[in-house]
């Protein structure tokens, strides 16, 4: 069953809203609307929950279909048992699409349940009518301020698409890219993907210029073969993350040979994601993580990174983290090395690539600078650059901080690298944890990855580099 | 080219013995030792004769997974007189581990020269439909779990990395000495097994196991085929 694009262009990108049986005393389908562009309606035929929905300043309709104008999203939040009278209504008005919080469906294993969704995916598809869910939070929209949770941002997109399977996952991985200063564009909740599946949500985010970047979070696949496909022509085109969830095989059938017995879910979705170019998270963090390096850093050239820690400790730390992540850490050239040598401190620090520069910038910026034009300037660094910075006294006097992110401004911009910084709690350069958080958003609103330590850092850039790798290799070029 | 699927049809059997399956495999081009089945002592040492020595003897039951438990394998046989020998002892001794067990006789084939040995194989998934592994091979290749998967049909590429991703690799390449593996056989033969599985979408189930990978080729030394029930056929 195929769902026209334009009414799928209609539900997510709606211009007008309708919410169906929202409750009080919160009435969270409204309330997550308070900033949204277009006009917001209530239906809800509950005397009790009318007076409060018309106190806040919402016009009440008994039925969908006496709602004036038209409709483009319906958010429908009633029991299950009135979902179909729902769904016959927003058909009736003409609405772009639902989605459907309401949950007790197909989820629950109940047969009456299960028949109760079947016919509301028959009432769709006889329609044409896309439904986002059922047992989702649905829509989220940036530019548009649709929200399913209060804390999603309203604001410019362009960066990330996520869809997920799961509400709660979408909301984290929501309000995880925002703290970290990435536009998600859009967020879906697809929840039983009874209609749309991820297959149809994919497609569109593959065809969607604002979402340059695409995390998806999925328990399994609707419809695995088209999913298959359509990823593998995705990745061609734009990065897509796939954190996969639930690891065990509902139904687990006789099998009579070693393949099959060796055919986990979990083994044969890393052998989906490996041949289809997907970029493999298995956490929140590491989806966060991903996204923050795709969205914030730009195809590197190699594998040849410049590593630049604060201490002779972290210095191997840092080494051999991103070494496990596949980068190398070469040495400069003897050029490099001798202009490094006029101005470094050696006493208590070192150049070699490692570099322990506390010594050395701790108190003057302007090394820092010294450093950074050293390592534009050398071909062997051609994988980007990762630095340790510190949140010490950044409250007090954020001037340090940002002189430092306006010189690795320009190496980025100079060299095309990625750059990526990390900001650990504690450790040489570090502060207390609230002062930390403070200072990595500061230096994720200035469009740098951060990450709270080594390990994620290059473990997020190493997917990022491989991801290119594989680009390259198929002959792919980016949108 | 169905004559064996046709023949376990129409017993309603969904498992092919090793002959079969190898004749099957055969037809497709894939490599494989060739097997050819006896029903007699006499008849095993009069195709034994014909094949060469030494011979390899498998008992061929559809009620036996794990022939080497029950007594069903008898390796290194190196005349007519060792076949029949072999051949009288290894029913007395499947008789008495699986009794009841429908024995259709045995396979007898040339020993194959031992090469590293690897399994490819084939499953349906019931999200994606045929999907493929590579792995190294041998008994404990459930108890390791070094094996990569990919999506039925796989392009060169994905037969190139899914020999390389697995952890054993190095072994594939020579260790100690010892010459490497023929990847490209390798590689051949999964895209070969991909082609297979895909068009022939009876088929539930595949293992390749051991192929004898060599310096210079590569080749299945048994092999098992499980059809998928009939209704799931239709399905498909």
């Amino acid at each position: 069953m195929s769902i026209e694009r334009a009414r799928l262009e209609r539900t997510l990108n709606p211009g007008s809203v309708v919410v169906v049986g929202d409750k009080g005393p919160n009435f969270q389908w409204l309330s997550n609307l308070n900033e949204f562009s277009g006009p917001v309606y209530s239906v809800q035929v509950d005397e009790k929950e009318i007076a409060s929905i018309e106190q806040k300043g919402y016009r009440n309709f008994k039925s969908i279909t006496e709602v004036p104008g038209e409709v483009d999203l319906v958010i429908c939040a009633v029991p299950r048992q009135v979902t179909p009278i729902v769904v016959a209504d927003a058909i009736k008005k003409g609405a772009g699409g639902i989605s459907m919080f309401t949950s007790g469906f197909a989820e629950t294993g109940e047969p009456q349940a299960a028949e109760l969704q079947r016919r509301l995916v028959a009432m769709c598809h006889e329609a044409g009518m896309p439904l986002v869910g059922p047992n989702c939070m649905g829509v989220y929209n940036r530019r548009l301020g649709v929200k399913f949770s209060a804390m999603q941002e309203k604001g410019e997109g362009g960066d990330v698409g996520i869809v997920s399977q799961s509400g709660t996952h979408g909301i984290g991985m929501t309000l995880g890219a925002q703290r970290l200063g990435i536009r998600v564009t859009r967020t879906i909740s697809i929840g039983n993907a009874a209609v749309l599946n991820e297959c149809d949500y994919l497609e569109y985010l593959r065809d969607d210029p604002d979402c340059p970047v695409i995390v998806m979070y999925l328990e399994g696949a609707r419809d695995g073969r088209r999913f298959f496909n359509v990823l593998r022509e995705t990745a061609r085109r734009k990065p897509v993350v796939v954190w996969r969830g639930g690891r065990s095989r509902a139904g687990a059938r006789a099998v009579r040979s070693h393949t099959g017995s060796l055919a986990s879910d979990l083994a044969v979705w890393d052998g989906l994601i490996r041949q289809t170019g997907a970029i493999p998270a298995h956490s929140i963090d590491d989806a966060i993580d991903t996204m923050a390096a795709l969205v914030f850093t730009s195809e590197p050239r190699g594998r040849g990174v410049a590593l630049i820690a604060m201490t002779g400790g972290q210095s191997v730390a840092i080494t051999d983290q991103f070494e496990r992540a596949g980068f190398e850490v070469p040495e400069l050239s003897a050029r490099s090395y001798k202009r490094l040598a006029e101005f470094f401190t050696t006493i208590g620090g070192s150049y070699r690539n490692p570099f322990d520069a506390a010594s050395t910038i701790g108190r003057e910026t302007d090394n820092l600078r010294k450093i950074l034009e050293i390592l534009a300037e050398d071909s062997a660094i051609d994988g980007g650059a990762a630095i340790e910075l510190g949140a010490r006294g950044f409250e007090q006097d954020p001037s340090r901080l940002n002189a430092q992110l306006d010189l690795l401004d320009r190496f980025r911009e100079r060299t095309g690298l990625p750059l990526i910084a990390m900001m650990p709690v504690g450790g040489a350069m570090g502060d207390a944890e609230e002062a930390v958080v403070k200072a990595r958003a500061a230096v994720g609103a200035r469009r740098f990855p951060i990450y709270p330590n080594f390990e994620r850092g290059a473990a997020a850039l190493g997917r990022v580099a491989t991801y290119h790798e594989f680009r390259k290799s198929v002959g792919a070029r980016a949108d | 080219m169905s004559d064996a699927i046709a023949a376990a049809r129409a017993e309603g059997r969904t498992l092919l013995t090793e002959v079969e399956s190898k004749q099957l495999l055969q037809a497709a081009g894939i490599p494989v030792t060739e097997a050819r089945l006896a029903t007699t002592a006499k008849q095993a040492a009069t195709v034994a004769a014909e094949i060469g020595f030494p011979i390899v003897m498998k008992i061929l039951s559809p009620d036996i997974a794990h022939k080497s438990d029950v007594g069903g394998v008898a390796l290194g046989l190196a005349n007519a007189t060792a076949v029949r020998r072999a051949y009288s002892e290894m029913m007395a001794k499947v008789r008495a581990a699986a009794p009841g067990a429908r024995i259709d006789g045995v396979s007898v084939q040339r020993q194959a020269t031992p090469g590293t040995e690897v399994i490819v194989g084939a499953t349906t998934d019931p999200q994606f439909g045929p999907v493929m592994m590579f792995g190294l091979g041998g008994v404990f290749v459930e108890v390791l779990k070094d094996v990569s998967f990919r999506i039925v049909p796989l392009e060169p590429r994905d037969a190139r990395q899914m020999i390389r991703e697995i952890n054993g690799f190095p072994i594939l390449e020579g260790v100690r000495g010892k010459p490497g593996a023929d990847l490209a056989a390798l590689e051949r033969l999964i895209l070969q097994v991909s082609r297979f599985v895909w068009e022939r979408r009876e088929i539930q189930e595949l293992d390749l196991n051991p192929v004898f990978a060599y310096p210079d080729g590569a080749v299945a030394v048994d092999a098992r085929v499980v059809l998928a029930p009939v209704a799931a056929e239709v399905e498909a």
